[in-house]
């Protein structure tokens, strides 16, 4: 199979009340194409930052070490760059960055090694004393090639709330359309018809409405069916879920997690699923991820990762899963009903 | 001998423009030291049910009789005195708690309030809560937003049983906790109730912790009782369409090795 993606060494440090926190540490990873990969962990496990830097999403204020190769064309030469950041800083800790920038500076020429030209600084452009407009330059020609993934085109990102992740003042057709206006270079007219195929493809009630619909007239549910229609829109080659199907209740989610599995079987998409939930994972992927402080402690086929773990903390994980055969505490505890 | 018994509660709310029944005609009873769980998809009614219970919302009708009382009947200093016995603790205590308050201000106020304890008593009450709760002393100095999820959660219980409750509401009390702290805290709720012969009020969206911990569920859907029972017997075996569609729907994980 060929890696759709090739993590190597990624290392993320945010700074919080002026502490430096390694949010990742030297992960490296592949991402088969048209797989299905799960990556589970706790809070603080770093999943989520290992989803934002894949998609180039982090805030302009992290210090990001390592490359991810993206190799979504087989017939040309992948190139590495650091993970690209698109966000303008708006993280609480800009006031900081002035001091972060020496150690992030210091990453930045580690993996300089690896084809200076390539890589992009998220922290570059923020950087006091620095030319600036270098750095833009090499990030808008870096956006225009073909080899770095673009957010929206190549890759479709899935929030945890849809609330957030959807502009409440516009319709949600529109939003849609937007995608495929932007990503596609297609027409109004024809971005909105397919919106309207997209809604359908996600199976929103009355898809012909719901294109005039905001986000508030939709349930939680249907509003995560309009975000992942909108994250498809173009196309994209990578899906990432992250957490996409916590915040809603076991039977939505459970309908949202065959969605997914169903789209991205049609659309022979990859798909990246970041939960908290092991069984959850088990259900939708076929490699399971599993990190814990920021560092990846084991990787292997769903059934592998479930029958025979390797590391102590997966077994814990397991164990801890309370699911519908679980022998139940009160027993465990011998208290009386 | 009952602890809390709701018969025909029923509250509507306008959603535009048109009555919505967000509870419509429940009854359950729940004992000494027993745990009924409410479990339902969301929308169903749970956390209305829980607010009802609390008199954070009046019914439109139907009958809350709390420790053999007429619950909806009291009020004035009769209601605070009998509000020490009925608890609650929230999913996020981070909203729950004013997070620049410190962990021995969060639990002093139950104990000044409610009469509890002198001023110069407060402190060992304080420190012997945050014991109870498998928490070190030196916790009561630390602000609530310095301290971590699941210490933030043991601090929630420790302050709903500074009251010494008979009946404790957790609403998703430990839905948004990691899986490695989520079995800590049940762990902790078992041996107080055990100890303490508290009852509660399990509301949660998750059928296998419910199954893990409950004594009895009442399944509800939009309002109403799908089905309830001993929580293995319903969920093991459920016999109403939304109990079925819950039960199918809860991931599986299916290993094939024995822990």
């Amino acid at each position: 199979m060929t890696a759709l993606l090739s993590i190597r060494d990624l290392s993320v440090r945010y700074r919080r009340d002026g502490i430096e926190v390694a949010a990742l540490k030297g992960v490296s990873l592949d991402v088969e194409a048209g797989e299905r990969l799960a990556i589970i962990g706790e809070s603080g496990s770093g999943k989520s930052t290992l989803a934002l830097a894949t998609a180039g999403l982090l805030a302009g204020g992290a210090g990001i070490g390592g490359t991810i190769d993206w190799q979504a064309s087989q017939f040309q030469t992948p190139r590495s760059v650091a993970p690209p950041s698109v966000l303008p800083d708006i993280s609480p800790a800009r006031g900081e960055i002035g001091s972060s920038a020496a150690g992030s500076l210091a990453a930045t020429q580690e993996i300089g090694e690896g084809g200076d030209d390539d890589l992009i600084s998220p922290l570059a452009g923020e950087m006091p004393g620095r030319a600036a407009g270098g750095a833009t330059e090499r990030r808008s020609s870096a956006i225009g090639d073909n080899n770095i993934p673009l957010l929206g085109r190549d890759i479709g990102f899935v929030f945890q709330d849809p609330s957030s992740s959807l502009d409440p003042v516009m319709p949600v057709g529109k939003q849609i359309a937007e995608v495929a206006h932007t990503h596609l270079g297609l027409g109004w007219s024809q971005s909105l018809a397919r919106a309207k195929t997209l809604l359908e493809r996600v199976r929103l009630p009355d898809p012909e409405s719901a294109l005039r619909a905001y986000p508030h007239q939709l349930s939680g549910g249907q509003k995560q069916r309009v975000a992942i229609a909108a994250a498809i829109a173009a196309g994209p080659k990578l899906l990432i879920a992250d957490e996409a199907t916590s915040a809603l209740d076991t039977i939505v989610q459970a309908e949202i997690v065959s969605l997914i599995r169903r789209l991205v079987a049609e659309d022979g998409m990859t798909l990246v699923f970041v939960s908290h939930d092991i069984a959850l994972a088990a259900t939708l992927a076929e490699r399971i991820a599993v990190l814990r402080h920021g560092e990846l402690i084991e990787l292997g086929e769903v059934h592998r990762i479930i029958d025979a773990p390797r590391h102590a903390y997966t077994r814990t994980l397991l164990d801890a899963h309370l699911g519908l055969d679980a022998e139940p505490l009160l027993d465990r505890q011998g208290a009386s009903a | 001998m009952t602890v809390l018994a709701v018969s025909k509660l029923s509250k509507r709310y306008r959603r535009g423009g048109k009555p919505l029944a967000a509870v419509d005609d429940v009854s359950f009873e729940i004992g000494p030291a027993e745990t009924l769980a409410l479990a339902g998809p969301s929308g169903s009614g749970k956390s209305t049910i829980a607010r009802l219970v609390l008199r954070l919302l009046e019914p439109d009708a139907g009958r809350i009789e709390f420790e053999g009382a007429d619950f909806l009947s009291l009020s004035g200093a009769t209601l605070r005195a009998r509000r020490a016995r009925l608890q609650m603790v929230f999913q996020d205590p981070l909203a729950a708690f004013n997070p620049r308050a410190t962990v021995a201000r969060v639990l002093d106020d139950p104990l000044r309030i409610h009469g509890i304890a002198s001023r110069a008593e407060r402190p060992r009450r304080i420190a012997a809560l945050l014991e109870r709760v498998g928490l070190d002393a030196g916790l009561a100095a630390r602000a609530i937003h310095e301290i971590s999820g699941g210490q933030r959660q043991r601090v929630a219980i420790a302050r709903a049983i500074a009251t010494q409750p008979s009946l404790i509401v957790l609403d998703e009390a430990v839905s948004a906790l990691d899986v490695s702290v989520r079995g800590q805290i049940l762990e902790l709720l078992l041996d107080l109730q055990r100890q303490e012969r508290i009852s509660y009020l399990f509301i949660s969206h998750d059928l296998g912790v419910i199954r893990a911990v409950a004594h009895r569920v009442v399944i509800l859907d939009a309002g109403r009782v799908a089905e309830s029972g001993e929580a293995r017997a319903v969920i093991d075996n459920p016999q109403s369409t939304i109990g079925k569609a819950l039960v199918a729907a809860t991931p599986k994980l299916n290993r094939n090795t024995p822990p």
